[in-house]
C-alpha cells in the first residue's frame, strides 16, 4: 500500500487599498493598464515603499496560524526572468518571513488534524498574461498586488484533508477579513507537491502549479494518487516533473525537471529594515477574533449538536451575529431554532448575507426574550419575525401595536354593536341584501373610532358574528 | 575552476550571449576576483561577522499608509512599449506558459 | 560672459536684473553644443528654455543632470544602447525639487554604461575627455558632469556615486564632488547601480555651491524608503564655523610612499604635495595624525566593491528586457525578444559585469562571495567609524595623481588595483558624507583631496573642506579651452 504525501503552498491576495510597494489603487477592474504606478511598471530608477497595511495583515495571518514572527520586517528579492515579472525580480521573503513554524488545526471525518506550517511570508503578484493566436498581452494592474503564501509541511495524505485544509484556511482568511480568497477571480490559488512512499522515505515529488478551484485540487490529487500508484505497481518510476491538471481532472506532464531554478535570493536594499516591537505584536494578538475551531468547540459544548455547531461556526458574520443574539437569551436551543429554521433558511431564500438582512441580532432578541418569558407563543414568535423581514419593522414596534391593539372582545363587540345602531342602512344590506361588502364598511368604522388600535383580524370575526346575530334576529 | 561552457550558460541565464574572445576576457577576470576573494575568506574569524546589507540602521525609515496616491494613466503605462493591442503590451508569443 | 561663475555671484546678477535666466540657458547650451564634440559631456543638450519662477536662490541657475536621472519628456538613456529611445513617464526627487526651485536644466549628461565603470570611456555614445588633457579620460561613472562643470558650462551638475563615480572624476576635473550621507539625498529616479551603495552626488567649482545645492536636494523623501529625516541644518550657513582643534586622520597605509612598489613621478608628487597641505591644515587649526589599518583590509576594498556592487547591478538592471520599453529587436518569441534586446542592448563590459554578479549570488557561492564581501563590508566600516569616535574626519588623496591617458586604460579586473584609488569607496559602504576639492596641480593637472566624516555628518564635512579649500588657491578653477 502506498501513501501519499502532500504538501501546499498557497498563495492569497491580500485586501487592501493600495499595492505591496506602490500607492497605485489594489482593486480588480476589467480596464487594463488602469491601476499602475511607476513601480509596478519596474522602470528605471523606481523604489519600492512597502505597504503598512499589508504587514500588518500578513503577520496577522502568522499569529492566527500560530506561527512564530520576526524580530523585524525584511524582504529579499528572487531573481528570474519572465514576461510578467517586469523588475525581473519578485520582492519577497527569504530570510525573515513574518511567520515559521506554524499550524492549524483542521476537523477531517470528526477528528482533529494539525496541519504544520513551515512559513508564510509576504510578497507581490506578477502582471497577468492573456495568450492569444501567436501573440501575448500583458496587463500590469496585478502587479505588485500583496500576495501572502502559506507553505505547509509535507504532512497532509489525502485529497480530503488538503481540501479541507485550503476550506479551513479560507475561511481564516475570511474570519481575519485578510482577504476576500475569491479562488474564481483567482485570488486564492494553490500549487501541491505530491509523492508516493510505501517506506518511510518519500518518494519522487511531482508538482502542480496555480490550480484555482478546490474541487479542482481534489480532482489532481485523487488521480495523481492513481497514476503513481499504478506507475508504481508495475514496477515503473514517478518522473519529477511539473503536470497541469486539464479540463477532463487528468493531469498531464509540462515539464521535466532539469535543474532546479536557482533564484538568487539577496535582502532588498531598499527597505531598511523595520522592527516590529512586542507592544505591536500584543496588540495584534489581542485583536484576532475567534476562530472557526474553536467557535465550533465552544457551541458543542454549550449543548449545540455537532451539524448545527458546524453550521453556526462556519461563517464569521453568521458566528458573530449568533454570538449576540446568546448574550440577550440564555436558552441555547430556541436561538440555535431561530438562527438555522429562521435566519439562515431566509439567508438561502432571498439570496442575501446575513449583513444585508434587515434583522439585527437585537431585534431577534427581542423576539426571542418574549417566548423564553412565555410571554408569546414559538409560533407566534416565528410569525413575528417573519412579518418583521417582510415589513422591514422593527419587531419591537410589532409587539407594541399588538399590545395596544383592542383585542378585548367585550370592548371591541361594544364598540362594534354601537356603530351597527348608528348605521342601521348598512345592516339592512347585509341582511336583506346580502351585501358582504357591508362588513369592510364597518371594519373601516371600527379602525376610524378605535384609531387604528383595534385588532383588525378579531374585529373582522366580531362584525361578521354581529351581522349574523342581528340576520338570525330578524 | 571554472569553464567556459559554465560562463556561456550562465550568460544565457541572463538573457544575452557575448563574443568568444569576451568569455576569455571574463575568465581571466573571474580568476582575478576569486583570488581575492580567497584572501578575504582568510580573514580570522570572518565567519563569525554578521553580513552587511545597509550601510547603517536607519532609524527614520518607515512604512506607508495603505492611501492610494498618484499613479500612470493607460497612455504612460504604455507609452514605451512598441507593440500595443487593446490597452496592453503585446509581445511575441509566451514558450512555457508556466514558471 | 556669465561663464564659470559661482551660483551666488550668477544670482546677483540675475537679483539686480544685469541677466535673464534666459539668456544664462542660452549661454550654457552654446557653450555646451560648442564643446560637445571635443569633450562629449552631453547625451543630451536642451533647445528650450523652461523654468518655473521661484524664490529659492537656485532660481534661473542653469544645471545638468546625469544621464541616469528619470526625466518625464526628455530622452533618458544611462548613455547604453539598451535605452536609447527610452523617455520616461516620470520625474525623479533630485529633477522634481530643482524645478520647484526654478533651477535650469540644460542638458543631459553623459556617463558610463548604466553608471557601471570608473573611466569615462564605456558610454554608448563615445569617451568623454579631461578638459584639462584630451588625450587623458576624466573619470566616471558622472563624466560628462564632472568635465561640463570644469569647462564652465554649467555652476554646478548633478551625478551619482557609487563606489566613487562622482569624487573621482571631480578630483581629474579640478572641480568639487560631493556625495551627501546615505539617505540624506532621495534616490528615487536615479537609475539604479547598486542600490546599497547608490548616492546622489553633487558637482560644483566651490564647497560653498556644493552645500547651496544640497541644502535644496536635501529630505525624507516618502518615495525613497532609506531617506533620513529632514535635517533642518543649513549647511551653506555653518562653512565658517570654526574648525580649532577638529581631529583629522590620514591612513599610513595609503598615503606612504614606500607602500607603492611601481613609484610614477606623478604619484610621488601627489603624496609629497598631500603632506604639504596636511601642514597647511595644521596651520589652519586642525590637528592631523596618522593612523595605521591593516593593509589586507585596505586590498579587500576593491574586490568587496566588485562583488557587492555586480550583484546588486545584475538584479537592478534585470528590468532591461526590452518588454515594457527600450528598443526591440524582431524576434519568434518572448524570450528570444529578451535575448536578442539584452545581448544588443549591453556592451561586453556589462555583460561580464553580470555574469560575475550572477556567480556571486548563485546558491552555492553566496557564503564565500556574496555573504563574505558583506562581512568585509562591515569590518571596514566598523574600523573607520571607531576612529570617528576620537577623529572628526578622515583625509586622503582623493586618487593617486592626475587623470590616466585614455590609451591603455581598460576597465578590466586585474591585479593591479591600487588602494589609493580604490579607497573613496568605504564612504560608500558606511554611507558616509564624503567630499573631493583639488588640492595640487601635477604635471599640469589637477589632483584632489578627499574628506570623509560619520554618516550624518554632512553639514561638519562641508564645514571641513570649506576651511581646506582656503589653502588650496584652487577655489573656482575651471579651464579654458578654444
Amino acid at each position: 500500500m502506498y501513501k501519499a504525501t502532500i504538501g501546499l503552498e498557497v498563495h492569497c491576495e491580500l485586501k487592501t487599498n493600495t499595492k505591496n510597494f506602490s500607492s497605485a489603487p489594489n482593486e480588480f477592474t476589467k480596464f487594463p493598464n488602469t491601476h499602475v504606478a511607476p513601480v509596478d511598471l519596474g522602470l528605471p530608477g523606481i523604489l519600492p515603499i512597502a505597504n503598512k497595511e499589508a504587514i500588518r495583515k500578513a503577520l496577522l495571518t502568522s499569529l492566527a496560524l500560530n506561527c512564530i514572527t520576526p524580530d523585524e520586517v525584511l524582504f529579499d528579492r528572487k531573481n528570474y526572468y519572465y514576461p510578467d515579472l517586469p523588475k525581473g525580480y519578485q520582492i519577497t521573503q527569504n530570510t525573515k518571513p513574518v511567520g515559521i513554524k506554524g499550524y492549524l488545526d483542521i476537523l477531517v471525518n470528526d477528528e482533529v488534524k494539525r496541519v504544520t506550517i513551515h512559513d508564510i511570508h509576504l510578497e507581490e503578484d506578477t502582471a497577468s498574461l492573456e495568450h492569444r493566436n501567436g501573440y501575448s498581452l500583458i496587463d500590469y494592474n496585478r502587479s505588485g498586488v500583496p500576495l501572502i503564501e502559506v507553505v505547509t509541511d509535507p504532512c497532509i495524505h489525502s485529497a480530503e484533508e488538503a481540501v479541507t485544509f485550503l476550506e479551513d484556511l479560507r475561511d481564516l482568511f475570511l474570519f481575519l477579513e485578510v482577504s476576500e480568497a475569491r479562488s474564481n477571480y483567482g485570488e486564492m490559488r494553490c500549487d501541491v507537491n505530491i509523492s508516493l512512499s510505501d517506506t518511510k522515505e518519500l518518494g519522487t515529488k511531482v508538482e502542480m502549479k496555480n490550480i484555482n478551484a478546490f474541487s479542482s485540487v481534489e480532482q489532481a490529487i485523487k488521480y495523481e494518487i492513481e497514476r503513481q500508484t499504478k506507475l508504481l505497481e508495475e514496477g515503473k518510476e514517478v518522473v519529477q516533473e511539473t503536470r497541469r491538471i486539464a479540463t477532463d481532472g487528468k493531469t498531464y506532464s509540462m515539464r521535466k525537471k532539469v535543474d532546479a531554478l536557482d533564484y538568487k535570493y539577496f535582502v532588498e536594499p531598499n527597505i531598511p529594515p523595520i522592527k516590529i516591537e512586542d507592544d505591536y505584536i500584543k496588540e495584534l494578538k489581542d485583536s484576532l477574533p475567534e476562530l472557526k475551531l474553536s467557535r465550533f468547540d465552544r457551541y458543542q459544548s454549550l449543548g449545540i449538536d455537532k451539524e448545527d455547531a458546524k453550521t453556526l461556526s462556519k461563517e464569521k458574520e453568521i458566528s458573530d451575529y449568533f454570538d449576540e443574539v446568546l448574550s440577550y437569551i440564555k436558552d441555547t436551543k430556541l436561538a440555535v431554532n431561530f438562527m438555522t429554521t429562521g435566519i439562515l433558511s431566509t439567508l438561502n431564500k432571498l439570496d442575501i448575507s446575513i449583513k444585508e438582512l434587515f434583522i439585527t441580532p437585537e431585534m431577534l432578541g427581542t423576539i426571542l426574550k418574549e417566548i423564553e418569558s412565555k410571554k408569546m407563543s414559538l409560533d407566534k414568535g416565528k410569525k413575528l419575525l417573519y412579518e418583521a423581514i417582510d415589513k422591514k419593522k422593527d419587531p419591537k414596534e410589532l409587539i407594541k401595536k399588538t399590545e395596544s391593539q383592542i383585542s378585548d372582545d367585550k370592548e371591541l363587540l361594544k364598540i362594534i354593536t354601537s356603530i351597527m345602531d348608528e348605521n342601521s342602512e348598512q345592516v339592512r344590506q347585509y341582511i336583506e341584501e346580502d351585501n358582504t361588502h357591508v362588513v369592510n364598511f364597518f371594519i373601516g368604522k371600527v379602525m376610524q373610532t378605535t384609531k387604528r388600535s383595534a385588532n383588525p383580524n378579531r374585529s373582522m370575526v366580531l362584525i361578521k358574528e354581529e351581522l349574523e346575530r342581528r340576520k338570525n334576529e330578524k | 575552476m571554472i569553464k567556459k561552457e559554465d560562463l556561456k550558460r550562465y550568460a544565457n541565464l541572463l538573457m544575452f550571449d557575448m563574443d568568444e574572445d569576451e568569455y576569455d576576457t571574463l575568465e581571466k577576470e573571474f580568476k582575478t576576483i576569486l583570488k581575492q576573494m580567497d584572501h578575504i575568506a582568510e580573514i580570522k574569524d570572518i565567519e563569525k561577522v554578521e553580513p552587511m546589507t545597509f550601510p547603517f540602521l536607519n532609524d527614520d525609515a518607515t512604512l506607508r499608509e495603505d492611501e492610494v496616491g498618484a499613479y500612470l494613466t493607460v497612455g504612460e503605462v504604455l507609452d514605451n512599449a512598441k507593440e500595443e493591442v487593446d490597452d496592453q503590451v503585446k509581445v511575441p508569443k509566451v514558450v512555457d506558459e508556466d514558471v | 560672459m556669465y561663464k564659470a561663475k559661482s551660483i551666488k555671484e550668477l544670482r546677483k546678477l540675475l537679483d539686480d536684473k544685469k541677466v535673464t535666466k534666459e539668456e544664462l540657458f542660452e549661454e550654457s547650451t552654446s557653450l555646451a553644443k560648442k564643446y560637445q564634440e571635443d569633450y562629449n559631456s552631453f547625451v543630451t543638450i536642451l533647445d528650450k528654455f523652461k523654468s518655473k519662477d521661484s524664490d529659492s536662490i537656485l532660481d534661473g541657475i542653469p544645471y545638468s543632470l546625469k544621464d541616469s536621472f528619470s526625466t518625464s519628456n526628455i530622452l533618458t538613456t544611462a548613455s547604453s544602447n539598451i535605452l536609447k529611445d527610452y523617455i520616461p513617464v516620470y520625474d525623479a526627487t533630485v529633477y522634481k525639487k530643482l524645478k520647484k526651485a526654478g533651477a535650469t536644466l540644460i542638458g543631459k549628461t553623459t556617463l558610463d554604461e548604466l553608471a557601471m565603470g570608473g573611466t569615462g570611456t564605456t558610454a554608448a555614445t563615445g569617451i568623454v575627455r579631461n578638459p584639462y588633457d584630451k588625450e587623458r579620460l576624466i573619470g566616471g561613472s558622472s563624466a560628462g558632469a564632472a568635465s561640463s562643470v570644469a569647462l564652465g558650462i554649467t555652476p554646478f551638475a548633478i551625478g551619482s556615486d557609487t563606489g566613487d563615480s562622482v569624487r573621482k572624476p571631480a578630483s581629474h576635473g579640478g572641480i568639487v564632488g560631493f556625495k551627501p550621507t546615505y539617505g540624506r539625498i532621495s534616490r528615487y529616479g536615479l537609475f539604479a547601480f547598486a542600490s546599497s551603495l547608490d548616492h546622489v552626488g553633487i558637482l560644483t567649482r566651490n564647497v560653498e555651491d556644493a552645500a547651496i545645492v544640497t541644502d535644496v536636494l536635501k529630505g525624507k523623501d516618502e518615495n525613497d524608503m532609506t531617506t533620513l529625516k529632514t535635517d533642518r541644518t543649513e549647511y551653506a550657513s555653518h562653512l565658517e564655523d570654526s574648525i580649532k582643534g577638529k581631529k583629522l586622520f590620514y591612513i599610513k597605509e595609503i598615503c606612504n610612499l614606500e607602500e607603492y612598489p611601481k613609484q610614477s613621478t606623478e604619484l610621488k608628487e601627489t603624496l609629497s604635495d598631500f603632506k604639504i597641505l596636511l601642514d597647511k591644515c595644521r596651520e589652519l587649526g586642525f590637528i592631523v595624525e596618522e593612523v595605521s589599518i591593516d593593509k589586507k583590509l585596505l586590498e579587500a576594498i576593491y574586490p568587496t566593491y566588485m562583488t557587492i556592487s555586480c550583484a546588486e547591478a545584475t538584479s537592478n538592471n534585470s528590468n532591461l528586457t526590452g518588454i515594457q520599453f527600450g528598443p526591440r529587436p524582431k524576434a519568434d518569441n518572448v524570450d528570444d525578444l529578451m535575448f536578442k534586446a539584452r545581448t544588443k542592448g549591453f556592451s561586453e563590459l556589462i555583460k561580464r559585469r553580470f555574469i560575475l554578479g550572477s556567480y556571486i549570488l548563485q546558491k552555492e557561492n553566496q557564503e564565500k562571495l556574496f555573504l563574505n564581501a558583506g562581512r568585509v563590508r562591515r569590518i571596514i566600516v566598523d574600523k573607520i567609524n571607531k576612529l570617528f569616535e576620537e577623529y572628526d574626519a578622515m583625509i586622503l588623496p582623493a586618487s593617486g595623481g592626475p587623470a590616466p591617458k585614455i590609451e591603455g586604460t581598460t576597465e578590466e579586473v586585474t591585479d593591479d588595483e591600487v588602494v589609493l584609488e580604490n579607497h573613496l569607496a568605504i564612504a560608500n559602504f558606511g554611507g558616509m558624507p564624503s567630499i573631493t576639492i583639488p588640492f595640487t596641480i601635477v604635471n599640469g593637472l589637477p589632483v584632489g583631496v578627499n574628506i570623509t566624516c560619520k554618516a550624518k555628518e554632512d553639514c561638519k564635512t562641508l564645514n571641513i573642506a570649506h576651511e581646506i579649500e582656503k589653502v588650496t588657491g584652487l577655489k573656482d578653477i575651471y579651464k579654458e579651452v578654444d
